[in-house]
């Protein structure tokens, strides 16, 4: 299993992210949710760079017609640049993956915008929920402390 | 609680004229008087001076004069109503739609403070009533699902964490654009078209669309079934509170865009994100059991919308006309 913020997680997490929710996600909710959902990931041009403040680290999500066209990790000595830029410290990470709600992960700014146009981010909001919940479930190797 | 009206009747008969003796009963009322003032009226009554906006001083002494005592109420003939007199449907469409509020009402608490920082010192007071307004129908919520619903926990969050299963996943839209743009107001406290953006979240769409809308909705299901006494009482003081609310956040808004005409532009930006959103909903409300059907929630929705932009003259652009258009209800507020 990878070690969380590796490349090869960085893999897995495009992989995932590409694919998108699973079925079971998809069921709880209405189909006009998820054409919402498509519509937005169909047209999606923009980039992610989520971070993670104690390793000082980020995961970099590039999007492109439909798909992730490039998914890596940024070290904090490489140049950072990112349409969105965003800072979640590691617990809160590692309660994601442990099925804290994606939702609230952003209602109660668990993760936050540090740059980026807000309100053009939050036209995609639903995206970027269900994109993150895929994230946090990849599987890999969560230390208890970093 | 001796009128039995349609829960929908308000939106046949239009926007009532409230006699002197009408606003006076609800601005008036002490809580144990509140049970027989008509939400319909109180709803009204929001609408009543936004074309004359009140200032923020006399809002604050409104404030002082009807502020209430939330742990003054008895929520036993609630449960009762709950558990014994409201069918299944009826218990879980209620819940359905009041879980958005009881998780906004939290939303809105905490997300205010950064507002203050960069506001008049008459409009600090308000803000400040205003907040403790909102800490008040947060324990309203946590007392009703403690102890009408039944939830338990061992403190206010866990309560909240109870009732999340029935908040739909739209809600992060409106209330996650709030916590983003608090944090945009808590990094530039005096940045006043950020503080447009976020009073157009906030005071115009929250409070002044999502919540009154879910406010009828419920209440006038308790006051047509003549169900859940201490809730109607409680929940028509809060709407009486967000009469303040929506009086100031609207005030605020008409101050900003006479003083500079280009602020419209930060509004509309706003609801073009707000309205794009809105067009999609994650998971079925049924209104039904409490007597509304989905076209007229909608309704209720753009009425709320309408009255709110008309009474303080914000005009909308032909694309968020058609945004509006495809707007789904979001039942939640703060």
């Amino acid at each position: 299993m990878p070690d969380f913020f590796s490349p090869s997680w960085a893999e897995s997490v495009r992989e995932a992210v590409t694919a998108g929710p699973s079925e079971q996600a998809r069921a709880d909710k209405l189909q006009e949710y998820w054409d919402f959902y498509e519509l937005l990931k169909s047209m999606y041009p923009a980039s992610w760079a989520l971070g993670c403040r104690e390793l000082a680290c980020y995961l970099f999500v590039q999007w492109g017609g439909g798909t992730v066209t490039d998914c890596r990790i940024i070290g904090p000595d490489e140049p950072l640049k990112a349409t969105y830029v965003l800072g979640m410290d590691y617990q809160d990470w590692k309660a994601l993956h442990e099925g804290y709600d994606a939702q609230r992960t952003v209602m109660y700014r668990k993760i936050v915008l540090e740059e980026g146009d807000l309100l053009e981010f939050f036209k995609a909001v639903y995206f970027f929920v269900e994109s993150l919940a895929v994230i946090g479930s990849v599987p890999a190797v969560y230390p208890e402390t970093i | 609680m001796a009128e039995r009206k349609s829960p929908t009747a308000v939106l046949r008969e239009g926007p009532r004229a409230l006699s002197d003796d009408q606003v006076r009963e609800i601005e008036d009322s002490a809580l144990p008087e509140v049970l027989n003032v008509d939400i319909d009226d109180v709803i009204e009554y929001v609408h009543k001076d936004l074309k004359s906006l009140p200032d923020f001083t006399t809002l604050y002494r409104k404030y002082l004069k009807q502020r209430w005592d939330v742990y003054d109420l008895d929520f036993s003939q609630d449960k009762i109503d709950w558990q014994e007199k409201m069918t299944e449907a009826e218990r879980q469409s209620f819940i359905a739609v009041a879980s958005g509020f009881h998780h906004g009402e939290r939303q809105v608490e905490i997300e205010l403070p950064v507002f203050m920082i960069g506001a008049s010192e008459e409009e600090k007071l308000h803000i400040a009533a205003q907040i403790e307004d909102e800490a008040r129908h947060t324990v309203f919520f946590d007392r009703f699902y403690r102890e009408v619903v039944g939830l338990k926990g061992d403190d206010i969050m866990a309560v909240l964490d109870a009732s999340f299963p029935w908040v739909s996943e739209t809600f992060v839209a409106p209330f996650g654009l709030l916590a983003y743009q608090a944090d945009e107001l808590r990094l530039h406290p005096y940045d006043e078209r950020a503080r447009v953006r976020y009073g157009t979240t906030y005071f115009l769409w929250i409070e002044g669309v999502l919540a009154l809308s879910v406010m009828k909705v419920t209440l006038s299901y308790a006051r047509w079934r003549g169900f859940l006494p201490a809730y109607y009482t409680g929940f028509t003081a809060t709407c009486r509170d967000e009469s303040r609310h929506v009086q100031g956040g609207m005030r605020y808004l008409q101050d900003a865009v006479r003083k500079d005409p280009t602020m419209i532009n930060e509004i509309h930006d706003t609801l073009r994100t707000i309205l794009f959103v809105s067009g999609v909903v994650s998971r079925r409300i049924y209104y039904e059991p409490l007597g509304w059907t989905d076209d007229e929630v909608r309704a209720l929705f753009f009425l709320q919308l309408r009255r709110k932009l008309n009474d303080v003259g914000i005009g909308l652009s032909p694309d968020l006309e058609d945004l509006l258009q495809k707007v789904q209800p979001v039942l939640a507020g703060g």
